[in-house]
């Protein structure tokens, strides 16, 4: 018991005296560390572990509309914008028609691009309340410019026709 | 127990006072060090290494980077060797995990001039011009020094159930057999050691690691998925189909590029995915 | 007779120390444990550290930093260019989503996006600026485009070798440049 004191006084007393040692020595090798200094990317959460080390982690129920399904139409808007983003470099612009299409893809295939993004970034359990502000905000701003894009389709050129002009002129 | 682990912590702490020899050279030399190879060769060819410090003893500080130089002439040709020569000879203080030193056991992953790596397969450039830059494996919990907490990891990898679930009895009573063609399936699956490399080398799990599984997990859950042999396929296939699981995977690739066994997780997750949608 | 006289003792002995425990130890214990004095006894002071010991290793855990990783890590071909086909891609899609919204909002607002007035406006710009915007509006958009392609070849399982992956991403760059100058020029 006695020696035990003793050595934590000691060191105590070292802790105190040790930069004074570090500037006996010379150049202090040590250098902060700045990436997590000041500005951190996505800081996360302080480490916290759900249950013992031997139990494993909750598996997610399925649900395959979030899952597979989602997957799978995310690929299909994908393969479906590629003939649509071709088509009117050899015809100049498109049918009215292609054009709908082709808007309509667009806004599925953004959507879902940020969505992802803010899943990624901003997922629910860690940050649950800016993530729903971004979801309402980008289903607002999914709707106004699907509205939108609807407007300029049905009173003005569409949007590969625009495109085209505003290239051109 | 308790005042041993504090008397060889306050031998540590005071080192430098016990080492004259360093202390000397630090008067000798105009870049005084103290972190310097003791014992140098004639004409040694020095290196500096740049190790990520941090030490749980002292939480409030941040953690640090604390530049070692050692004579490559008296190192073994591996950063595996360098860091055992700088615990050894230079700072007993030095943390990290190793034991077979020779790409099996995967203790010694960790982040080395920045590329996710075992420390036992990773060569030491020769070029000393340029100093070498070793960190924990990025975005995992720091333990200490180079130890990154991997519990989640293992917790990940217990949820896939890594183990055969076949629960019918074979006719003749012997052991589950299958195909050479099946077997040929868990080629490059069956030889991940499950280091970790690949998984903290994946920015979406370096956003996502309490939802999404990673790559490594990935692979053994893929492995699983196609054995022959297993029964459990359908359950296995509903325990990935939610939208955190597989699909945080936006197949960066990052995991096939690092993995130092040279195996390939993103083709794993890009078949899991075929598998999930088909 | 002697061991009687032992079993007295012990029991007496008992009783004045720790009268409370003696009574629950004759519910539980034997008489013959009791007798012999094989009593386990476990003083309340033995256990010090009232500590919960399952949380020492939490509370450890919530200081750790965490270990640095986009700052720290090599800059590779793959990881960087599919950042840059994600930052392409916001890009994109948020261009199209400001400019339909403000699309809608131009009566009330009184602005002129028109695709009449925005040719005008285009027209009006000198050559350089005019080439300058196209190239900016263009190789993000050829970019997202080859890159996504690499994406769905390798959503096919194929072109996923380490080889393979770092030659297809140079290409797209190389590509996306390319046709991005040769559309800014038209």
């Amino acid at each position: 018991m006695a020696s035990f004191a003793r050595s934590s006084l000691l060191r105590q007393s070292l802790a105190t005296r040790s930069p004074f040692m570090r500037q006996n020595v010379g150049v202090s090798q040590a250098v902060a560390f700045h990436a997590s200094a000041r500005k951190q990317i996505l800081p996360p959460q302080p480490q916290s572990i759900e249950g013992t080390m031997n139990d494993p982690v909750p598996v997610p129920s399925p649900s395959p509309m979030h899952g597979s399904y989602h997957w799978t139409f995310e690929r299909a808007v994908a393969v479906g914008l590629i003939p649509l983003s071709i088509a009117p470099f050899a015809a100049g612009s498109l049918n009215p028609v292609m054009d709908a299409v082709l808007c309509t893809l667009l806004v599925a295939h953004s959507h879902i691009g940020f969505e992802a993004a803010i899943v990624d970034y901003f997922r629910p359990q860690r940050v649950p309340k800016t993530y729903s502000l971004c979801q309402w905000l980008l289903r607002a701003f999914t709707l106004t410019t699907a509205v939108g894009l609807y407007e300029f389709e049905t009173n003005d050129v569409g949007v590969t026709e625009a495109l085209r002009r505003i290239w051109n002129a | 127990m308790a005042s041993l682990r504090t008397t060889s912590r306050l031998f540590a702490a005071s080192r430098p006072l016990f080492r004259p020899a360093a202390f000397a050279r630090s008067y000798a030399t105009v870049e005084a060090t103290k972190n310097v190879d003791p014992i140098p060769s004639e004409n040694p060819s020095m290196k500096t290494f740049k190790v990520y410090r941090w030490n749980p003893d002292t939480p409030s500080e941040k953690p640090t980077m604390e530049s070692y130089q050692l004579d490559l002439k008296k190192t073994g040709p591996m950063m595996l060797d360098a860091l055992i020569r700088i615990k050894n000879e230079i700072d007993p203080t030095l943390t990290f995990r190793r034991s077979c030193r020779e790409g099996i056991c995967g203790s010694c992953a960790m982040n080395i001039d920045g590329v996710n790596t075992l420390a036992c397969l990773c060569r030491i450039p020769t070029d000393t011009a340029s100093e070498s830059r070793i960190y924990p494996l990025p975005h995992t919990y720091v333990v200490k020094d180079l130890v990154p907490d991997l519990t989640l990891f293992y917790k990940q990898y217990k949820s896939i159930k890594p183990y055969l679930q076949n629960d019918t009895p074979t006719a003749d009573g012997l052991e589950n057999r299958q195909s050479p063609e099946d077997r040929k399936k868990l080629d490059g699956l069956y030889e991940c050691i499950l280091c970790a490399c690949c998984s903290t080398s994946c920015p979406s799990y370096w956003w996502n690691s309490e939802e999404y599984l990673g790559p490594a997990i990935l692979l053994q859950s893929y492995r699983w998925l196609i054995d022959s042999r297993d029964e459990k396929t359908a359950e296995r296939k509903a325990a990935l189909d939610n939208s955190m699981s597989v699909y945080r995977c936006h197949t960066i690739l990052n995991c096939t590029r690092t993995c130092p066994k040279g195996l390939n997780p993103g083709r794993a997750i890009a078949e899991t995915k075929k598998i999930l949608a088909a | 007779m002697f061991s009687q006289k032992v079993a007295q003792q012990s029991l007496r002995r008992l009783a004045v120390q720790q009268p409370n425990l003696m009574q629950s130890m004759v519910m539980r214990a034997s008489p013959a444990a009791i007798a012999l004095g094989n009593v386990q006894k476990r003083p309340v002071t033995s256990t010090s550290n009232t500590e919960d010991p399952t949380q020492i290793l939490a509370k450890q855990r919530l200081n750790r930093p965490v270990a640095p990783h986009l700052s720290i890590y090599k800059p590779q071909i793959g990881w960087i260019g599919s950042s840059l086909h994600r930052i392409s891609g916001v890009a994109l899609s948020g261009t199209l989503y400001l400019w339909a919204t403000a699309y809608l909002a131009s009566p009330t607002l009184g602005w002129h996006l028109e695709s009449a007035s925005m040719v005008a406006a285009m027209g009006a710009l000198p050559v350089a600026a005019k080439i300058l915007l196209k190239a900016t509006l263009a190789l993000p958009f050829t970019y997202h485009c080859m890159n996504g392609l690499r994406h769905l070849t390798w959503d096919l399982g194929r072109a996923l070798s380490n080889p393979a992956i770092i030659r297809s991403g140079w290409a797209v760059v190389g590509l996306s440049v390319t046709s991005a100058v040769a559309l800014a020029f038209i």
